[in-house]
């Protein structure tokens, strides 16, 4: 029977080519391959990298769903991920296929129908972290698992190819980021700082696994940056990898957020700027090499993870176009960077609530206001640990140039004691914080000028106070923005009106996406344990 | 440290295991499950059990089979040798009072039965089933192994993790009636005219998913699709044993039933090689 079934096979598989060639698809679909050059320059309907393209600007260039008829988006199918607790994961679309995942798990879906092609689950399923998602490439989906390792999958059927050691487990590491594809190599990153397990950033061959290079964000001695921690205390300093990162193809470079130090809330045992925490590291794409550094918060009292995904935009800069990385920072102020250099241009606040700094020196370094700093009792610092913006991420619209983002107001009350470090996984926080009971945290969108910061709008979320939604941005002017609360919610992206809204029911954490397929526009977001996906009313597909 | 790289990884793996002591379901076994005790213990079975039970763990006229699809009340080493020295209360399984040795040999065919196929892997070369599983079997074809191989039918990368000895060499031997849930062949004629046949992996009444004979994912709304034809049987042969020699089947069977993802340190191998 096999042979008379390959015959058939090959048989069929001439008349396909043939049929592919001449162009003949004439109904249905069929799933392809991703090539690098489709990560440069992604076809409209695909949604192929955690921020859809390598600067991250999580702009859709689809057109279909407008200002005009937004009014009708209607929910198309919603799959119910099993056993799901928060989603946090930001679906990949190709050619029709959403890849989808959770901690140990990714469900392929049919992206039209939501009906499940298959699943693949990790065993032992070690539960650790959140999953914020997958990268593409080729023949294969590529994930980070809770027990710190990077699987590569067949996208078409889930079967595992390959898998390599990030770090390890028994120590204490995950991997929650989405795996980042570029040519022939897949970076990968680790958590947890808050254990005082330094973090670091790994390239691996996309086709073996192979780890081509390896970026420590704490430097070892004989490295720059080494003296910025007070004796040993770069052994257990943290700085995890926990988000993706943005890439420049034309520099060559990288560009990583790295988290907080280690103990989070004493600096006393780091004395130091304690580098590379809390800052935006750019490394070549070849070799991993340090390029440049920018450290948003030197020597970190509030576990403010500088994680945040930066956004790569070339624009005119005081008269000059300037290849320009912008950075909302969990620590309340907004950054423009020159990304060839590093070089700090502008930096303001973004939120009304902060006191742990007067502002930023020439060089963008904070001014520190004395007696924000953790104690024993307790001291009141804004914004608090979580953050006036935090894993959500922002977008940015060309036709607008401005910066849009999940903002937090809110304050909090950090504490410090001592603590040791303690092998094999386990908090070295040195105590923690409560949100402020006086300044309860309040959620808002907010667009920002690209190169100024300059509010030109804010959306207030009535009543959420929990950690919001990331956004994205389409070519026919609107933001979609999700809440604690559930609710979905189409703005203008010039005004900050809403325009459409839909309750899933359920608490919005992760980042939303649009795609298209055979010509109908969607929307896709996680939503509690739900991918909810939206979509015009249905009309004629086009072939 | 990277692991499980294409198919030399499966062989150095496979080589790595032959090397290691008894594995940990005989743990309680003093007297191990080597394949002279399994044997022995097969051969004390049919002697002295086989006026209840059938002839090879078969079920038998008053005693169950040793080995089916279901759920064990008597799963380890220890409980097995008493059910087989105290008899179990109120059943027709008497106390046996054998010689504790025969016991224990008893024990280890029976665990035999019901392990893994990595725990008690065929005797055979093993390269030799390695090419004719890439060769003459034709089984990579349809089956793929660590990113090798073919699309329309299962993963084997884990199979000897997976499955029994016997349901391995049952697959291949003996017809199923229906073909298993998400590798029904189907063949679709779209309304432009294409005919594409494969594997449905997912169908309701507005959509369907399958793998095309070419490897290729297919997608289909229920408006694109003219007809559907259902393959009544499964894609899979069932005449390996006829197909093959004996000495080429024992050598698949060698080759399949190690085929595992277990002890992961011990598989690191060299990338991108083949067996």
């Amino acid at each position: 029977m096999i042979a008379e079934m390959s015959n058939r096979a090959a048989s069929i598989g001439r008349v396909l080519r043939c049929a592919v060639v001449a162009g003949l698809l004439a109904g249905g679909l069929s799933a392809g391959e991703v090539t690098y050059e489709q990560l440069l320059d992604p076809p409209p309907e695909n949604w192929l990298t955690y921020g859809r393209t390598y600067d991250s600007q999580r702009h859709s260039p689809l057109d279909q769903i407008t200002k005009e008829n937004v009014s009708q988006l209607a929910p198309a199918w919603i799959f119910p991920m099993p056993g799901a607790r928060r989603l946090e994961s930001v679906p990949i679309v190709v050619d029709g296929v959403m890849y989808v995942s959770q901690p140990n798990e990714i469900y392929a879906l049919d992206a039209r129908a939501g009906r499940q092609i298959w699943k693949w689950r990790r065993e032992p399923a070690r539960q650790r972290g959140n999953n914020r998602g997958v990268a593409v490439l080729g023949n294969l989906v590529y994930v980070s698992t809770p027990d710190a390792h990077l699987v590569a999958l067949d996208a078409r059927t889930g079967s595992m190819v390959w898998e390599s050691e990030i770090a390890s487990s028994e120590d204490g590491y995950w991997s929650p980021a989405a795996p980042f594809a570029i040519d022939g190599r897949i970076i990968a990153g680790n958590a947890a700082g808050d254990y005082g397990l330094n973090g670091w950033l790994d390239a691996f061959d996309a086709t073996t696994g192979e780890r081509l290079w390896r970026f420590y964000t704490i430097p070892r001695p004989g490295e720059p940056g080494n003296e910025t921690w007070a004796g040993d205390s770069w052994k257990t300093g943290g700085g995890a990898t926990w988000l993706s990162g943005s890439f420049d193809p034309e520099l060559n470079l990288l560009y990583w957020g790295i988290g907080n130090p280690a103990p989070d809330f004493d600096g006393e045992p780091r004395r130091g700027d304690n580098l590379y925490t809390e800052s935006v590291v750019a490394l070549d794409a070849d070799s991993g090499k340090l390029r440049w550094y920018f450290q948003f918060t030197p020597h970190d009292l509030h576990d403010w993870d500088s994680v945040e995904i930066p956004i790569l935009v070339d624009a005119p800069y005081k008269g000059r176009l300037r290849k320009l990385l912008v950075h909302a920072d969990r620590n309340g102020f907004y950054y423009v960077l020159d990304r060839e250099t590093g070089e700090f241009l502008e930096g303001v606040p973004f939120i009304d609530k902060l006191n742990w700094a007067s502002g930023l020196t020439e060089t963008g370094r904070p001014i520190r206001v004395p007696g924000v700093e953790p104690t024993l009792q307790g001291n009141f610092v804004c914004p608090s640990t979580s953050g006036a913006t935090n894993w959500m991420s922002p977008a940015y619209n060309p036709a607008t140039n401005w910066f849009y983002l999940a903002v937090k107001e809110g304050c909090g009350v950090s504490y410090k004691s001592k603590q040791e470090f303690r092998p094999g996984g386990f908090s070295y926080a040195a105590t923690g914080y409560i949100e402020s009971p006086r300044f309860p945290w309040q959620m808002f969108v907010r667009a920002l000028d690209l190169t100024t910061g300059e509010r030109k709008w804010e959306y207030r979320q009535v009543n959420s106070r929990h950690y919001g939604a990331g956004l994205v941005s389409t070519a026919t002017g609107l933001i979609f923005a999700g809440d604690d609360q559930g609710f979905f919610t189409a703005l203008d992206a010039v005004t900050g009106d809403p325009l459409w809204h839909f309750n899933t029911g359920t608490r919005i954490s992760a980042s939303p996406i649009s795609y298209a397929v055979k010509g109908r526009q969607y929307l896709a977001v996680c939503s509690g344990v739900n991918v909810v996906t939206f979509a015009l009313p249905a009309g004629p597909e086009a072939d | 440290m990277t692991w499980c790289r294409r198919g030399l990884g499966i062989l150095v793996s496979v080589v790595l295991l032959l090397g290691l002591p008894s594995l940990a379901w005989g743990a309680e076994n003093p007297l191990g499950s080597g394949a002279e005790v399994i044997a022995e213990g097969h051969a004390l079975f049919n002697k002295l059990c086989t006026v209840c039970h059938g002839v090879d763990g078969a079920p038998g006229d008053r005693g169950p089979a040793m080995a089916a699809q279901r759920r064990y009340l008597r799963q380890t080493d220890t409980e097995l040798f008493q059910a087989i020295q105290e008899g179990i209360p109120d059943s027709e399984m008497p106390p046996m009072g054998l010689p504790e040795d025969d016991a224990w040999r008893i024990v280890a065919w029976i665990r035999s039965l019901r392990a893994k196929a990595i725990d008690v892997p065929a005797d055979g070369d093993i390269q030799q089933g390695s090419n004719i599983f890439w060769g003459k079997g034709e089984c990579g074809r349809c089956h793929v192994i660590s990113g090798r191989g073919g699309l329309l039918g299962p993963d084997l990368t884990n199979l000897g993790a997976q499955m029994s000895l016997n349901r391995i060499q049952e697959a291949m031997t003996v017809e199923k009636p229906h073909p298993p849930l998400g590798y029904r062949p189907v063949t679709v004629t779209t309304k432009g005219g294409r005919t594409i046949s494969g594997v449905s992996k997912n169908e309701h009444n507005f959509s369907l998913q399958m793998i095309g004979d070419d490897d290729r994912l297919y997608l289909f709304s229920s408006e694109e699709i003219d007809k559907i034809v259902y393959g009544e049987k499964s894609l899979m042969p069932t005449d390996y044993d006829r197909r093959l020699s004996e000495s080429e089947f024992r050598d698949l069977l060698a080759f399949l039933s190690r085929l595992s993802l277990r002890r992961r340190e011990s598989s690191s191998v060299e990338p991108n090689q083949t067996p």
